[in-house]
């Protein structure tokens, strides 16, 4: 639901191109301070859905906002946002400092405005910012874009596969640098097809799949709205009985001092009042699939599932 | 508007394509001024024709010559490819959505683009004449020019020192201005395609095609609205000694030319879906 908190806010977004439909009736928000992972496959309407977010393409139906504000071609509230939408492009014939500098001022603002030195601290590239961009590496590149996308400190950081090109070492820089920038108060909204890294980096998730919404919320409730968790609980045998008549419940097994449940059409609410009424102490419960296995099941479900999305809470 | 103008100029201006041009457009005029002085030390009667046979006279109205000669495929290839290449280049390197991430009104980033590429083919324009008119002088001298009574020549006058260099300029800026249709095509095509050689193709092929239907004169008054039709209407300053009416028509031409498809053009930015 969106709020007056809500950063940006995507509201019964629909882009077609011809009779295709990229994006149908999406909407979710983010709020202040949140970092949300965009997540699906290949085709789900990620990219789509950021380029029109960040005002490069008009929506069939619905809109975007951003601070409160309508997005559009141009729109103002733009200059609020840092975006880094496919791969980091450059003008190769000119150097990254140059091309740093044109792009900030083709905005019509001051050079001395932008915080370059804090931006090119980021990007790591040493003397190589005064080189030609056409002599960069893939990497290189994506790390002058993150300098660029940092110039001005904004607000709301757009990033659409940020780890492309990058290798590990990079991917975990880029990881330390969205956790010092949301701690600074900055909103990112991320697409990635990287699941281990969107659930280190996210606190929230908007899972797509076919320009539709899948499902949205917290990782946690991402991850545990389905799937298997681990009880603890004093009496594990009763629990056993207690279990095998909750509705839902496809199975249970030990596992270590607790047992599995194997949740595949119930809810871990369900099994914890079920257990707490049975007069048990319940000691932990905690999901156990990551989120890998939680957004192949959504994509699974969703495939299947015509029924209206939730709206992120 | 100034900002944008000034950064697009550094983008289109600094790198190694505009460089190159530069140097065709100084190497190619004095490299034909040599050549009209060899030919014409070398062979007796062959002065060539028309304003080269006139040229000879005098260094001063080498510019012309030269001119007349690059301006029908040459310079309409350099302006073809500045002003094809505005948008699309962009695009194809992926640095147009990013320009367009920043609150910049898309209107005036194509008007900025469209006076960058204006101000580099004017300046090509001139870079011709200016390297034509120091080669012509160093060759032939600055000399008055006697228009004799030949076939295709009215004849029988003579164009002074300062009339001749009043009216090459005069000629150059024409020339230049002679590409404003070009320009304002190339404007919209670049905003068609996000492949640069596509869009600068097909703007010259406009310009191929303009003359080829041109020189059919069955066409009738039809051909009065091609954009080179009115080209080489400034020649008759140096061979009939007026200012042809024509060099006017070929103004409303050019303007037309940049109301219909510079509006088009904008139209059509401002509304696309940016999908490079």
């Amino acid at each position: 639901m969106a709020t007056s908190e809500s950063v940006v806010v995507v509201d019964g977004l629909w882009k077609q191109f011809g009779d295709v439909s990229a994006v149908e009736d999406l909407s979710f928000s983010v709020a202040q301070g949140q970092v949300c992972g965009l997540l699906g496959p290949n085709g789900a309407g990620k990219t789509t859905t950021l380029r029109v977010l960040m005002g490069l393409e008009r929506p069939s139906r619905g809109n975007t906002r951003v601070f409160g504000h309508l997005v559009g071609p141009s729109a103002p509230v733009l200059a609020r946002a840092g975006a880094m939408v496919e791969a980091a492009a450059f003008v190769p014939h000119l150097s990254g400092m140059r091309n740093l500098q044109l792009w900030w001022e083709a905005g019509g603002s001051r050079w001395r405005d932008a915080d370059v030195d804090g931006a090119l601290g980021v990007a790591g590239l040493g003397d190589a910012v005064h080189r030609k961009v056409r002599t960069y590496s893939q990497g290189m590149k994506q790390r002058l874009g993150f300098a660029r996308l940092l110039l001005g400190r904004p607000e709301l950081l757009v990033l659409d596969e940020p780890t492309n090109g990058l290798d590990p070492g990079e991917i975990r820089e880029i990881r330390e640098l969205i956790g010092r920038l949301t701690s600074g108060g900055a909103t990112v909204l991320l697409s990635s097809h990287h699941l281990s890294e969107v659930e280190q980096v996210c606190t929230h998730l908007v899972v797509m799949n076919r320009g539709r919404l899948v499902r949205s919320g917290t990782v946690t409730e991402v991850i545990g709205s389905s799937g298997s968790v681990y009880v603890e609980v004093d009496e594990p045998a009763r629990a056993l009985d207690v279990l095998a008549h909750v509705p839902g419940v496809a199975g249970v097994q030990p596992q270590g001092d607790g047992l599995l449940v194997d949740l595949r059409n119930g809810r871990r609410s369900d099994v914890a009042a079920a257990l707490v009424g049975a007069g048990l102490r319940l000691e932990t419960i905690m999901a156990t699939q990551r989120l890998e296995d939680a957004f192949l099941e959504l994509l699974e479900e969703g495939n299947g599932d015509t029924r209206p999305a939730r709206v992120a809470s | 508007m100034i900002s944008l103008v000034r950064t697009e100029f550094v983008k289109a201006a600094v790198r190694m394509r505009s460089l190159v041009i530069a140097a065709l457009l100084v190497g190619l005029p004095t490299l034909i001024v040599v050549a009209i002085n060899a030919r014409g030390r070398r062979v007796n009667n062959d002065n060539g024709e028309g304003l080269f046979r006139l040229a000879q006279q005098s260094g001063l109205l080498i510019p012309a010559a030269v001119l007349s000669a690059m301006s029908g495929f040459l310079l309409v290839v350099v302006a073809g490819t500045l002003a094809g290449d505005s948008v699309a280049s962009d695009a194809t390197w992926g640095n147009l959505r990013y320009v367009l991430m920043r609150p910049v009104p898309r209107g005036r980033l194509l008007v900025a683009k469209a006076i960058v590429a204006g101000v580099l083919i004017w300046t090509c324009t001139v870079l011709v004449a200016l390297a034509a008119l120091v080669a012509g002088i160093v060759l032939f001298g600055s000399h008055s020019v006697v228009v004799p009574a030949l076939p295709g020549l009215s004849g029988g006058f003579v164009l002074g020192t300062a009339t001749l260099l009043g009216r090459v300029a005069i000629a150059t800026l024409y020339v230049a201005f002679g590409y404003t249709a070009l320009l304002a095509i190339g404007t919209l095509f670049t905003t068609l395609t996000d492949t640069a050689t596509a869009a600068v193709g097909a703007t010259i092929g406009v310009y191929i095609v303009s003359e080829i239907l041109d020189s059919i004169s069955q066409l009738g008054t039809i051909r009065y609205g091609f954009p080179t039709h009115y080209m080489g209407a400034w020649q008759s300053m140096f061979t009939d000694n007026h200012y042809s009416s024509d060099m006017v028509v070929g103004i409303v031409v050019q303007l037309a030319y940049l109301v219909v498809f510079g509006t088009a053009a904008i139209i059509r930015f401002r509304t696309m879906d940016i999908r490079s």
